[in-house]
């Protein structure tokens, strides 16, 4: 080690010129005083370090930046995926045909059997039989005879009398 | 270094908010833990905020010293931490705002030795001097930097940079010898 030492002293002479490097005159005058009013404000101390509160209230983005910060490849790789979905992003927004198509699509086939549905409800309701029973389970389709609100006679309902023939 | 017992009182006081005995503290240490930080940055404004912030986390966390260590020790923990923080955070946004030269640099023998035949004009080479050595302490990386300012700088003893980095004395000579390798070679044209 002493060999190292002498290996160096040239180096250590010149890191001597760091010890005469001084702060402003009467600097440290006035350094406790400001510290002592800080605490007496109530500052916290970390005024410079709003990251590291950060950090500490979500331990995952702590994970994430350091991760980063230990592994540029991976900061490059996540860098370059989020302007790959940015570009793409972007040629979707300038081809509104290619975004709208798929769209337009679902709205026909929709529309289509939206149109099917309601010319099949006619031709059920024609083919069905005023007297006879409706086959169809379709609520809306039923031809069930229903008591006039008029006090008509409902035409579906006839009077029934029984006889009960005695000897 | 200031007596151990006394430092102890003041503590005990400091801990139970009494102002006055943390007033006590902050001017005995103040001016090492400002020069750590200081050397570390290499920016005066930084240094000033650093310093005073390590200080009142010091102060808030008083209760939580357990006097394991010096409170020396435990101070500059708090104010190496802080601003090994700071750095990291401010990697590839380094500005630096060196302080002046006090004028005894340009009587010191070992510095006069280190530049006279470089050019005439001793105050001009000083302060090129002075930036070139900063520039250079900047590309260490910060556990490396740390080590050269407490050893070579601050005049630390290894046991003591050892406590103060947390690791094992091996750990600080090996970092020591490198880092001053690496400054040798970035240096080499103001090296004789």
């Amino acid at each position: 080690m002493n060999e190292n030492e002498n290996n160096f002293e040239s180096l250590r002479r010149l890191l001597v010129l760091k010890r005469y490097e001084t702060p402003p005159p009467g600097y440290f005058n006035y350094f406790s005083s400001q510290v002592l009013q800080r605490i007496r404000a109530g500052d916290s101390g970390t005024s410079a370090n709003w990251m590291e509160e950060l950090f500490a209230q979500a331990p995952w983005l702590g994970k994430w930046v350091q991760v980063f910060n230990v592994k540029p490849v991976f900061a490059s790789t996540f860098a370059g995926a989020l302007c790959l979905l940015l570009f793409l992003g972007i040629i979707y927004a300038d081809r509104p045909d290619l975004a709208a198509q798929p769209v337009l699509q679902a709205a026909t086939t929709t529309a289509l059997l939206t149109t099917a549905s309601l010319t099949a409800a006619p031709s059920l309701s024609q083919s069905a039989d005023p007297m006879g029973i409706v086959s169809s389970t379709n609520p809306v389709l039923s031809l069930q005879p229903v008591a006039s609100l008029f006090g008509q006679q409902n035409s579906l309902a006839q009077p029934v009398s029984l006889t009960i023939s005695g000897n | 270094m200031p007596a151990p017992a006394d430092e102890a009182l003041l503590v005990r006081q400091a801990r139970r908010g009494d102002l006055e005995a943390y007033d006590e503290l902050v001017r005995r240490h103040q001016e090492r833990i400002y020069a750590t930080i200081y050397h570390m940055t290499a920016n005066h404004e930084d240094a000033n905020d650093l310093a005073q912030e390590s200080f009142i986390k010091a102060f808030q966390a008083l209760k939580s010293f357990k006097g394991g260590s010096s409170f020396y020790t435990w101070l500059y923990r708090i104010a190496v931490n802080k601003t090994i923080n700071f750095l990291k955070q401010r990697k590839n946004r380094i500005h630096m705002s060196l302080n002046d030269l006090d004028f005894k640099a340009e009587h010191d023998p070992d510095l006069m030795a280190l530049i006279s035949d470089k050019t005439p004009r001793r105050e001009a080479s000083l302060a090129e001097l002075q930036e070139k050595l900063n520039a250079a302490l900047l590309k260490l990386s910060e556990p490396h930097r740390l080590v050269v300012v407490l050893h070579d700088v601050q005049g630390q003893s290894h046991e003591e940079i050892a406590k103060i980095m947390d690791c094992n004395i091996g750990t600080v000579r090996s970092r020591l010898f490198y880092a001053r390798q690496q400054l040798q070679a970035l240096l080499s044209d103001y090296l004789k």
